[in-house]
């Protein structure tokens, strides 16, 4: 294993892709925890003789129609699209895993009703489902993160059962049982971590999802409440001025394209490891 | 009986002598060919539940299908409609109209006194909350005294009544259709106007066809006799983008709410019209009985505490106007302009009265405190169905201001959904939250501000203020005997809101067309300025 591990890192490192999906993830990063290292201004800071002003040095995004510096409230709203996608994902995440599980070693009539609901779940758009709880329960952040995450749930738990299922045939696992692991131990030590291995780059990719999706209900104006910077939101205040302040779309869009894809990239690139790792 | 008012029905035929030539290739009093025929593609913003109703995004497109009892025209003087005159007892509590004979309803039904009789029990009965709220506890009872003539009777005397039912609220509907089920009026609903109702496609739009056998044209019309056009497709087009573009790419012939960004783009490319809507402005009510702004003083902070006038002159793009009097719009008769300059922009105003009211201490992210409590507003807006993107911006606008003086708001768009269900209502829901109500007179002050009590409850009072004294003055003004002394009663008592501080003006309620150059008499009637489509026409 390591014998192949090894050049495969060293190609990882001279991939361009690689290196700019890794240094764009590091300046969200910083965004997200430290946004006064990327900007000095207040996101919310309002000056009214500075409306609608196109991209220049002292505003590289530009303003909005309340004369906010567009950049600085992009960088700000990297927490609250971050924190979304995370919130998300791991919501997902979570549900998945115990659905998974269930489903995987229960087997049988268990197996089967959990599974046909899951297909059902899988069947409905997110973004429907998403609004289908936006509806009943109103838009909010944490509405948001629970819309996402429950709507990207069943994706998730069919791969987990799928991984649980193939696990539990490799043979280290029959030769744990075989020396007389308790099924408990045999979960904890060999089932979990290696069912959960590829997960690891999905979870990266569906950060990214998440993001976009939340993007689209806060365009939607079913997002985050104002005057969130939220880059959806940033989307949707924007619009109403596509045709005369044009960076207002433009930017905004831009960053979130170049996160998401920055997130995939990432996440493609770690999924090929872990499957290099587990060769 | 004195005789107040009388108008005769031909009262209008000067005016429209000249554009009367409805044949195929007139000339047009704009330049090029007048074509008879054609279909006027209308891309307009919200879809309503109903087509008709007591909603203004009702009565706009009811106001193309049915016919009311009089009109008002561009000087707000009422004039000849479905009734041709009308005639005031001296003691203001009868009114009798003489009704244009011989018009039918586009089922066939006679439009006669009965019949408008019948519609005036319909309302009564619910059939139309806004249409009951702007004459109750006036109004007495509608008879028919025979075919053409129809006798209404109040309580007591209400000097608005004309201007109020002039509203598309009043439309006319057939009694014969109106004992179909409520659904089939709602899609269906069945006038004497100038089109009818031929398909709703609904989320898309409308389909109105002309009415062949029009013939009860108002005195404000530009033309005698039916449409021109043969078609009306009344877009729903929700997206003020798309709306805009639609003109540009001809998908449409004329649109509704110009994008105040576009406003001056429109303006060299189209024919363009605004019309500053009368009744109450867009302003924002502050819960009286609960919270914060039980105390007068922090009201008043709230309302001196934002530039309001800077915010809106800024996310308007200059184009809507600001309105400082909260209760009562710049348009409308009996306007109090000199309360509208109350609360300007005051900081340090805002800063002595927040202290004197005990609000002295601030937390660690500068909102004041009392008793270990915030200064916190939950501010609920309906997004979307009142208040547009520049709106919004408005109220963020406002927000980082009032936080300089100590104030925690927090917005809270609701969904229309959210709106319709109510979920926004009643005195623990909110602290502030912004309406309008347009209206053609001041009586309006009576819809929203009479007060909310057990016995007799008004849920338009989002305020929740009760003010015996107000109550006392505009029931004053709505009884009195000339329009100079309603006017006096009317001032005062936007002197008393004012003064009072249960609300916090903000903006006027404006509705704008835009329309291709080859259309022309595309028209905003004036009680609440819908789009009339009755004498349009395109010219080649």
């Amino acid at each position: 294993m390591t014998a192949i591990a090894l050049p495969y890192r060293a190609a990882l490192r001279l991939r361009p892709a690689t290196v700019v999906s890794v240094l764009v993830v590091a300046v969200l990063v910083v965004a997200l925890i430290a946004p006064g290292l990327l900007t000095t201004r207040d996101p919310n800071a309002i000056d009214l003789q500075s409306t609608l002003l196109s991209p220049s040095w002292s505003h590289w995004f530009g303003t909005d129609d309340a004369g906010r510096d567009l950049y600085t409230r992009v960088v700000y709203g990297t927490r609250e699209s971050f924190g979304i996608g995370l919130g998300a994902t791991a919501l997902a995440m979570v549900i998945a895993i115990v659905l998974g599980f269930v489903a995987g070693l229960a087997r049988g009539f268990v197996d089967t009703v959990l599974s046909r609901i899951l297909d059902v779940a899988f069947a409905f758009p997110v973004l429907l489902l998403a609004l289908l709880l936006i509806a009943i329960r109103g838009p909010s952040l944490g509405t948001v993160i629970v819309a996402v995450g429950i709507g990207s749930a069943p994706g998730y738990a069919r791969m987990v059962r799928g991984q649980v299922l193939h696990v539990r045939q490799a043979g280290y696992i029959q030769a744990s049982h075989a020396l007389g692991h308790t099924r408990w131990a045999v979960i904890r030590q060999h089932l979990f971590p290696n069912a959960m291995r590829p997960l690891v780059a999905m979870m990266t990719l569906g950060i990214g999802q998440s993001i976009v999706w939340a993007s689209g209900l806060a365009f939607l104006g079913l997002g985050v409440a104002p005057p969130s910077p939220e880059w959806g939101a940033l989307l949707d205040a924007g619009r109403a001025a596509i045709t005369t302040s044009p960076w207002l779309e433009i930017l905004p869009g831009l960053v979130i394209v170049v996160a998401t894809l920055a997130l995939t990239s990432l996440g493609r690139t770690l999924q090929h490891r872990l499957e290099g790792a587990a060769r | 009986m004195r005789i107040r008012h009388v108008v005769a029905a031909a009262s209008g035929a000067l005016l429209v002598a000249s554009l009367a030539a409805c044949g195929g290739g007139a000339a047009a009093s704009g330049g090029g060919e007048k074509v008879q025929g054609g279909t006027i593609v209308y891309g307009h913003e919200q879809e309503p539940p109903c087509i008709f109703g007591g909603w203004v995004q009702q009565a706009y497109i009811s106001r193309n299908i049915l016919d009311s009892v009089v009109t008002m025209a561009d000087d707000g003087s009422i004039k000849p409609w479905l009734a041709t005159a009308w005639k005031i007892s001296d003691d203001g509590l009868t009114y009798t109209f003489t009704l244009k004979p011989g018009v039918k309803f586009t089922d066939g039904t006679a439009l006669d006194a009965q019949a408008v009789a019948d519609n005036f029990a319909y309302w009564e009965k619910g059939g139309n909350s806004t249409a009951k709220v702007s004459i109750d506890p006036y109004f007495k009872a509608a008879r028919a005294i025979d075919a053409t003539h129809l006798e209404v009777t109040l309580n007591k005397p209400y000097l608005p009544l004309l201007q109020m039912i002039s509203q598309a609220y009043f439309g006319i509907q057939s009694p014969t259709a109106l004992k179909r089920s409520d659904q089939l009026n709602c899609e269906d609903p069945i006038g004497s106007g100038a089109f009818k109702v031929q398909e709703w496609k609904h989320g898309q739009e409308v389909v109105l066809t002309k009415n062949p056998d029009y013939t009860s044209w108002p005195a404000t019309a530009k033309h005698e006799g039916p449409a021109i056009v043969d078609t009306v497709r009344w877009k729903f087009l929700n997206d003020a983008v798309s709306r805009y573009s639609s003109l540009a790419t001809g998908e449409t012939n004329v649109i509704y709410d110009v994008p105040t960004v576009n406003w001056k783009d429109a303006k060299t490319k189209y024919d363009v019209q605004q019309y500053i809507t009368p009744g109450k402005p867009v302003s924002i009510y502050l819960n009286t009985v609960n919270g914060i702004f039980t105390d007068k003083s922090v009201r008043q902070a709230f309302a001196y505490g934002a530039d309001r006038k800077a915010a809106v002159e800024a996310a308007f793009h200059g184009v809507i106007p600001y309105e400082g009097n909260p209760s009562v719009s710049q348009s409308t008769p009996g306007y109090n302009a000199s309360v509208a300059g109350a609360y300007a922009f005051d900081q340090p105003k805002a800063n002595e009265l927040l202290d004197q009211a005990g609000w002295t201490t601030r937390d660690a992210a500068g909102y004041r405190t009392k008793d270990g409590k915030q200064l916190a507003v939950k501010f609920t807006y309906p997004a979307g169905s009142v208040f547009t993107t520049e709106g919004a911006t408005v109220l963020q606008i406002l927000q980082q201001q009032w936080k300089q003086v100590g104030f925690n708001v927090t917005l809270i768009p609701e969904t229309q959904a959210e709106t319709f269900a109510g979920k926004y209502s009643g005195p623990k829901a909110y602290d502030a939250q912004p309406w309008y109500w347009t209206s053609p007179s001041s009586a309006i002050l009576w819809i929203v501000w009479r007060p909310d009590t057990k016995e007799s409850p008004n849920g338009s009072n989002s305020a929740f203020y009760n003010n015996d004294q107000l109550s006392t003055v505009i029931q004053a003004g709505n009884s009195a005997a000339t329009t100079e002394e309603a006017n006096a009663k009317y001032a005062e008592a936007q002197q008393i809101i004012q003064d009072n501080a249960p609300a916090v003006g903000l903006y006027t309620q404006t509705t704008s067309i835009a329309s291709a150059r080859n259309l022309h008499d595309v028209w905003l009637e004036k009680s609440q300025g819908e789009p009339v489509f009755a004498d349009a026409y395109f010219t080649k």
